[in-house]
């Protein structure tokens, strides 16, 4: 990591362990926007902070220690479509959506098909999409933002077991495209969804890194306090060693997320940067459902408590693993080495 | 980003026309169910060539052929080694990081002079650490040292010894005083293989091989210019020797696992299973945990060029790589169904990816038994890096139950 890298995740680590873990959406969102977290990865000729994609994954890790409830993976993924787009206005929408005009995107894949230039389907899993003004819409051959209160577009709220990300479905029908809000056609577009879809890949596989160091942490710091048979539990091997494989998985999963971004470059290929992050966020959020199930079995009878955090790792750790792409991420692994 | 500097590059590049031009040719079919002469004889080839092209002594002092490497220059000759799949040189491991670099940080000026030509020569050192009875407990070793006059006279027995049956001199650990506590009294020798009294006998492994063997001592006498640092000292000296290699072989050998997955996939068509989604889900997890493995093996090596290195870090990379190795080795042994139950023979010196898989998947307990097994890597990891406390030192069975 580099030194501006260490310092943004050091300063991001230290504002949200101020804030607490799963802190209010409402107050995190103008801190968010105001530190310039949504400025990380948006080149410097654009007004950003030119960290790329690792700058945006050591914020995202750290969103994940504190189960951040603000919607910064949607909107940088968002973010990241109107970069790469070769819109004439591209600078003037970076710079609104820098400054908090969240544009939501979906963290699942959506199967949306666009004729006559009007879109239909059913977008799920758009975090706090009743505070979005427009939707990061990806189909096959189309790109394009579509405004919250367009016709067509409905957005339901879904009860999710995960309480620290609110999610929603956006049902489009015949929601018109303009002109003016279509970011790439064609091959071009097939490829940039390729690339945003790689880029909430490695969202993911942070948010899990950052999640499962943090639950870990709290898991042994519990097993040290917590004394049964006149010794702390943390003494006995049998748990100690539960522990041992747990920190020996995290370790994994970050050293594969971080090894993966040192990879990339602006001009990786977008197969081979589609294959680095399908690895990166199976094994990653793999690792964090494992460690966090790990984690309310260590605590035992608290970790069934709503009052202990355990159970919100749990459940964002399990909805991370269903988020992404649709399919199956082992199989689409396998299949590049098969056809290989 | 990648940061691949242009010193690095020109190594690597100087390397692999290196190893194009003389590493052996199907070393792995000539090495097919040989005997352990003709595996020596091709490792003996092999090493004087490596020496002689400055590559096999890298992590030596610059006044020696090819010293003076940065570790940054080492892992660059591992890669290379490993991606042409040129052999591991397996039977002088123990003389080139074990011998030469406690020789090099602890030995006396004599001994250096005496004893590095002979292994750049290629004498062949052993380990005579482990005893029956002292295994992931070391200090507990109870061959002794009894000092007579100007020598030691040795007795006791040694275990686990790699290649000893080849070996010229042995690194030995002996108890030569009080054992209170266990690592306080035990002395570091340097011993000829020749001397009287010295026994060896090779032990037959499950796989049908015999890498290790059993070292017996009786009598022994060896002289006390072959006393590495101060007698009752040894201990010090062994964890140097253990810390000899630093990381780079467990980088090479994950580069080598990530190299073989092939393996897997070839059984998969031999089988039809490559169209089977539960055996790919199989493979594509694997192939993501080899890659995992190999990225904490170059993480680690990368704090260690920056010294960064934490307690219990080399413990992770061990224990995910032999994790990891386990569970590669087992899906292909399942995976080749009953014509992997078929007995066949193997290539010797293959390590880990012969593509024999009971033969592979047995080995690969090599590397959660030795080196400090899993589960000492688990104490380390818990102990000094989660700070979990260790367990109270003295234990007494209380009640009824034995």
């Amino acid at each position: 990591m580099s030194p501006e890298l260490n310092e943004l995740r050091d300063s991001a680590r230290a504002v949200l362990s101020g804030a607490g873990v799963a802190a209010d959406e409402a107050r995190a969102w103008p801190s968010l926007v105001e530190l310039g977290w949504l400025m990380v990865a948006t080149p410097e000729e654009s007004g950003g902070l030119g960290q790329g994609l690792a700058g945006a994954c050591a914020i995202y890790t750290e969103m994940g220690r504190a189960l951040a409830t603000a919607p910064y993976t949607s909107a940088m993924l968002a973010l990241d479509a109107v970069q790469q787009s070769a819109r004439e206005d591209r600078d003037a929408w970076i710079e609104r959506m820098m400054a908090g005009e969240y544009v939501a995107a979906s963290l699942a894949d959506a199967s949306l098909t666009v004729s006559s230039g009007a879109v239909n389907g059913d977008m799920a899993a758009v975090p706090s999409a009743d505070k979005a003004t427009h939707f990061l819409v990806l189909s096959d051959a189309h790109i394009a933002l579509v405004p919250r209160e367009a016709d067509g577009v409905t957005v339901n709220a879904r009860q999710t077991w995960d309480k620290t990300r609110r999610l929603f479905d956006v049902g489009l029908n015949n929601a018109k495209l303009s002109p003016d809000l279509v970011l790439a056609e064609g091959a071009v577009a097939a490829n940039l969804a390729e690339r945003i879809r790689a880029h909430r890949d490695f969202a993911l596989a942070a948010d899990a890194v950052g999640g499962a160091a943090s639950i870990l942490d709290i898991t042994v710091e519990y097993l040290k306090t917590r004394s049964q048979y006149g010794r702390p539990l943390a003494m006995f091997q049998a748990l100690k060693h539960r522990c041992a494989d747990l920190k020996a998985a995290a370790t994994a999963a970050e050293a594969l997320l971080f090894g993966a971004l040192d990879r990339v470059e602006a001009d990786t290929e977008v197969g081979a940067l589609a294959l680095l992050g399908k690895k990166a966020k199976h094994f990653a959020c793999a690792t964090y459902a494992a460690i966090t199930e790990e984690s309310v079995q260590l605590h035992g009878g608290i970790g069934m408590t709503s009052e202990h955090p355990c159970h919100l790792y749990l459940k964002r750790a399990l909805l991370n693993q269903h988020l992404g792409r649709a399919g199956n991420y082992e199989v689409d692994i396998a299949a590049g080495a098969l056809r290989g | 980003m990648t940061t691949a500097d242009p010193k690095s590059e020109a190594l690597r590049a100087e390397v692999r026309a290196w190893i194009k031009a003389n590493a052996p040719a199907d070393w792995r079919a000539h090495m097919m169910g040989t005997g352990q002469d003709a595996f020596v004889a091709g490792q003996r080839a092999w090493f004087k060539k490596m020496v002689a092209a400055g590559y096999a002594t890298p992590h030596w002092p610059k006044q020696w052929l090819g010293g003076g490497r940065s570790l940054a220059e080492q892992k660059v000759i591992y890669e290379e080694i490993a991606r042409a799949d040129a052999p591991r040189l397996i039977l002088y491991f123990v003389s080139l990081y074990h011998a030469a670099c406690t020789l090099i940080e602890c030995g006396s000026q004599a001994q250096k002079d005496e004893y590095l030509p002979k292994i750049l020569d290629g004498e062949i050192w052993c380990q005579g650490f482990s005893e029956p009875n002292a295994g992931s407990d070391l200090a507990s070793l109870r061959t002794r040292g009894e000092r007579r006059g100007d020598r030691y006279i040795i007795n006791g027995q040694k275990i686990w010894s790699t290649m000893a049956q080849f070996a010229d001199r042995c690194l030995l650990l002996a108890r030569t005083g009080p054992s209170d506590p266990p690592q306080a009294g035990i002395t570091y020798l340097l011993l000829d293989m020749k001397t009287k009294g010295v026994t060896v006998r090779p032990i037959s492994q499950i796989t049908g091989d015999d890498e290790f063997a059993e070292v017996f001592f009786d009598d022994v006498e060896v002289t006390v210019e072959n006393l590495v640092g101060e007698e009752g000292n040894g201990w010090a000296v062994a964890q140097t020797t253990l810390a000899s290699e630093r990381g780079l072989t467990l980088v090479e050998l994950n580069q080598r696992m990530r190299a073989s997955l092939w393996r897997i996939i070839d059984v998969m068509r031999q089988t039809g299973a490559d169209k089977d989604p539960a055996v790919q889900r199989d493979l594509g997890a694997l192939i993501a945990k080899v890659d995992a493995s190999c990225a904490v093996a170059d993480r680690y090596l990368q704090r260690r060029i920056a010294g960064e290195e934490g307690a219990g870090d080399a413990s992770i990379v061990k224990l995910i790589y032999s994790r990891t190795l386990r569970d590669f080795t087992k899906l292909g042994f399942h995976l080749s169904g009953l014509q992997g139950q078929y007995w066949s023979d193997f290539t010797r010196g293959g390590s880990q990816e012969t593509g024999n898989w009971a033969v592979d998947f047995m080995n690969s307990y090599a590397w959660s038994i030795a080196g400090g097994s899993d589960e000492i890597q688990r104490n380390i990891i818990s102990e000094r890096m989660l700070m979990m406390p260790r367990e109270p030192k003295n234990w007494k069975l209380t009640g009824d139950r034995p």
